[in-house]
């Protein structure tokens, strides 16, 4: 009974522990990270930038901003949010 | 001067009125009983100092004596090292105020006589281990 | 077996600490992905060591395996199931292995959200808070470890046990509460590096951030409201706040972090004050080290505490390695911090945000200056001056007043500029609403400061009320929606704005009774059975004592009849005189307790103390205080967690 408990504490706190952060190194190169990754930041970026125009619309309505600030704000916003798409859209 | 050096200027300007003010009241404070120096028993006796102090030490075994006449008036004896100092206190003792006790006494000295107007108790016991935590609140303290 | 295996565990978690820092730094010069990945798994191994370290103590105190020290000095036999949970915290080595505990929850979540996010920030995410961890772990590992064997020549067969004055529930909730706040802020303080180290300026993380700053601040602000709550129940000095240095630790952080959440607003909706805000996140996350080193060092309690410790003057060496590291980094990035956007006016929302801000930081001064005081005094006079409630009370009040006047003055302001029309049509009925209540107050007799406190109050109240007004409006004539329809479909999708309002709706209502307290009134006297004396306005007559053995104390209960001055019954109190430990033969080991009675209403507490007990002649030594609208505090802070909990009700999308 012990021999078995000890095996398994040694096998829970060394084996297993360093099989599982060697294993990587393992593996070849990786490749196309970056590609995957900057897609779901766009996407995210395009959520947010959507958020934040709604938002402004939002403060416009109560009075929080004047509308001259509205329109240019409002048109910054929505042209970044095209180059977004535009980027998303060719990949 | 553009809006960002007028910000800069007005910042600056109410940092400053702050910290004079901070100043002022650490130098002025409206309450006597907002300030107290902390010193040795030794150096109070000493140096007969008759401003708002806060003494610490021992409570000299067998020497708290209760008024009979009011409950409330009690006397006793600091002890710190081997120095000792009548203390007379006529509030509410805290629960941990006993022979042995560590306290925290402030008030003012006159005439060999120190009298508190407040009294805190530390528990000198085994639970000191970690003591500005949660085993720290033994300190009952009685606020004016 | 087990506690070596506790001790093995911290040492392992010790080693991949050091070798996470080291994998990952190595991935952000080479770039190979596969270090990035080992770099986590590697955090996510010191995690793992940790919580089993964790669970290994927790478990060891619920068997009461007294070999190891910790768990007999902090538990014994007799000890109710949920303090030995609660032993886990009770001392230095268990508490700060618990830090540890906290922070490597918080690290695993953080990792594991952000697999697909942040790519750039995360490496040096990681790194920082592995750092972190490894001050706890050298701490944990060589200088307090819990898993300590007991240093006995005998077998310990029953520990010390917990004190039962401190068995009660709040004090086993209060310092996990707070401790999820000061190690929430760790996440925060650890992008704000990252971006800082890689140049990155963009507001896609602050908004991620962002959440995870409102988390730690509830749990913060309701760790410190909790130990004001424990403070009156328990403590029976009437009162639940004293400026002690142990509450200033963890008031302190909690206004650099509530200037920061307020000013993140500005930097994601216009890009600016972000000098500011990396200052104000690497203030806040220092101060709650700072605080955690002020708990534990002795340095500040040197006028209470009599036992050195060596973690004093570790954690202060941390302290200034944390800012000066931070603060050269961000010397180094200064050119790419700088906002290109300016203030423009001074009637602007962002000047409001800002103003706000530096009131929260003076104030944060201010508490840090009267906390440290007796040490600067020393330094500079050479003697040690102590300073009390009366002195940061003459210094905050004002301040708190001002606070209080900006949280009403802010929403009323337009982004960038607002126009005199808009002024004018803004803030007319909010003032006018708080000169009608001034009035009122000052008829009914009340003067000075608590005018002022009061009218404020009321101010703030028509401002809030105001913009719930203006939204629904907004949205019945846009939408068409009815008025309940545009309340809630309102709070819904705006809901870190309106759970805001909320969130300082509380605190109104807790400046309503920080204010009540200018009327507290007490008085200590003695009564016989059938004697009365008066407070306040009330009648107090001692009914009847009785005693009574309990299981491990003794009691003298007293039956008080509460009367008001026109002889109406209020309320009858049954303060408590104990004491613990009774039988024990030693009198010095018997412990007296007072156990309180609160009647309490909105208008007033009437606070009871049996203070002492002559039994020889059956006369009860009672103290009264009665304490106006403390109930508000409370309330406040319901209305608070509340309000915290709608801004961060998580959305579909």
């Amino acid at each position: 009974m012990d021999f078995i408990r000890d095996y398994s504490l040694v096998l829970i706190f060394f084996i297993l522990p360093i099989i599982f952060v060697l294993q990587p190194l393992l593996l070849d190169r990786i490749k196309n990270v970056d590609s995957k990754i900057d897609l779901s930041s766009l996407k995210r970026k395009k959520r947010l930038l959507y958020r934040q125009i709604k938002e402004l619309e939002m403060e416009f309505d109560i009075g929080n901003v004047n509308k001259d600030d509205f329109e240019i704000a409002r048109k910054d916003l929505k042209i970044e949010v095209s180059e977004v798409i535009a980027t998303l859209n060719k990949k | 001067m553009n809006s960002n050096n007028k910000f800069m200027l007005m910042i600056s300007g109410l940092v400053t009125i702050v910290i004079f003010w901070i100043g002022w009241v650490s130098s002025n404070p409206k309450d006597e009983k907002a300030m107290a120096t902390f010193i040795s028993v030794e150096d109070l006796i000493n140096d007969k100092i008759n401003k708002r102090t806060k003494l610490g030490g021992l409570v000299k075994n067998g020497s708290i004596l209760i008024s009979k006449t009011n409950y409330l008036d009690c006397s006793f004896i600091l002890q710190e090292g081997a120095v000792e100092l009548n203390v007379k206190y006529d509030r509410t003792r805290p629960d941990l105020f006993k022979d042995g006790a560590e306290v925290i006494v402030t008030g003012l000295y006159l005439d060999g006589v120190f009298y508190a107007d407040e009294l805190q108790t530390k528990c000198a016991s085994k639970y000191e281990g970690d003591l500005r935590d949660e085993s720290s609140y033994n300190l009952t303290e009685i606020e004016i | 077996m087990t506690p070596i295996a506790g001790g093995v565990a911290l040492n392992l978690a010790f080693g991949f600490s050091i070798l996470t820092i080291i994998v990952l730094f190595l991935y952000t010069r080479y770039g190979d992905e596969r270090l990035f990945l080992t770099g986590q798994r590697l955090a996510l191994g010191v995690s793992f060591f940790v919580f089993l370290a964790t669970f290994i103590l927790s478990y060891q105190l619920l068997i009461s395996n007294f070999d190891i020290d910790y768990v007999a000095r902090y538990t014994s036999l007799e000890t109710p199931f949920i303090y030995k949970i609660s032993a886990l915290w009770a001392g230095q080595s268990g508490s700060l292995l618990f830090w540890l505990f906290i922070l490597s929850i918080y690290a695993t979540i953080t990792i594991l959200q952000n697999q697909s996010k942040h790519h750039t920030l995360m490496p040096w995410v990681i790194i920082c808070l592995a750092i972190i961890q490894l001050f706890f772990l050298v701490l944990t590992n060589f200088i307090t470890n819990p898993f300590m064997p007991t240093e006995a020549e005998f077998i310990v067969t029953n520990g010390n046990g917990l004190n039962p004055l401190l068995q009660n529930v709040t004090m086993a909730i209060h310092p996990p509460t707070l401790y999820l706040g000061y190690v929430g802020f760790s996440v925060p303080f650890a992008f704000a590096i990252s971006a800082l180290i890689n140049k990155d300026t963009s507001p896609l993380w602050i908004q991620s951030i962002r959440r995870w700053t409102l988390v730690a601040w509830l749990f913060l602000s309701s760790g410190i409201i909790l130990g004001g709550w424990w403070a009156y129940q328990e403590l029976g000095w009437g009162g639940y706040w004293a400026w002690d240095p142990v509450e200033n630790a963890s008031f302190m952080p909690w206004l650099t972090a509530t200037a920061f959440l307020h000013s993140i607003i500005i930097q994601e909706k216009k890009d600016m004050l972000r000098i500011w805000n990396m200052v104000l996140i690497i203030l806040t996350f220092t101060l709650c080290i700072f605080g955690t080193f002020l708990t534990r060092s002795g340095v500040m309690s040197s006028v209470h505490s009599f036992t050195a410790s060596s973690l004093g003057p570790i954690f202060l060496v941390f302290v200034f390695l944390i800012l000066i590291v931070s603060f050269s980094i961000m010397y180094i990035n200064r050119n790419d911090l700088k906002s290109k956007k300016r203030m423009e006016s001074f009637t602007s929302r962002e000047s409001g945000f800002l103003f706000n801000n530096l009131v929260f930081v003076v104030m944060c001064f201010s508490v840090f200056w009267g906390t440290l005081f007796p040490v600067i005094s020393e330094a500079v006079r050479g003697t040690k001056i102590t300073v009390g409630p009366p002195f940061f009370n003459q210094i905050n009040i004002p301040i708190g007043l001002i606070l209080l006047a900006l949280t009403g003055i802010g929403p009323l302001l337009a982004w960038r500029k607002t126009g005199k029309q808009s002024l004018i049509k803004n803030f007319t009925f909010p003032i006018l609403s708080g000169l009608i209540g001034a009035s009122f107050f000052i008829f009914i007799g009340l003067k000075g400061t608590v005018v002022i406190s009061f009218s404020l109050c009321v101010f703030v109240l028509a401002t809030i009320s105001k913009e719930f007004a203006r939204g629904i409006l907004a949205r019945t004539k846009k939408f068409n929606e009815t008025i309940i329809t545009a309340f809630y479909r309102m709070i819904s999708k705006n809901r870190s704005r309106y759970g805001g309002y909320i969130v300082h709706v509380g605190i109104v209502f807790m400046f309503v009774g920080f204010t009540g307290h200018a009327f507290d009134k007490e008085k200590e006297f003695s009564l016989k059975v059938g004697e009365t004396d008066h407070v306040a306005g009330y009648e107090f007559t001692l009914l009847k004592m009785s005693e009574s053995e309990r299981p491990n104390h003794y009691a003298w209960i007293s039956d008080i009849r509460v009367t008001d001055n026109k002889g109406a019954f209020v309320t009858n109190l049954y303060p408590e005189k104990r004491v613990y430990f009774h039988k024990n033969p030693d009198v010095n080991r018997r412990q007296p307790h007072s156990e309180l009675d609160i009647y309490s209403t909105l208008n007033q507490d009437i606070y009871s103390i049996f203070s002492a007990v002559d039994t020889e002649n059956s006369i009860a030594f009672i103290k009264i205080m009665v304490n106006p609208l403390v109930r508000w505090v409370w309330i406040g802070g319901y209305i608070l967690v509340i309000g915290t909990m709608i801004a961060l009700w998580p959305r579909k999308d």
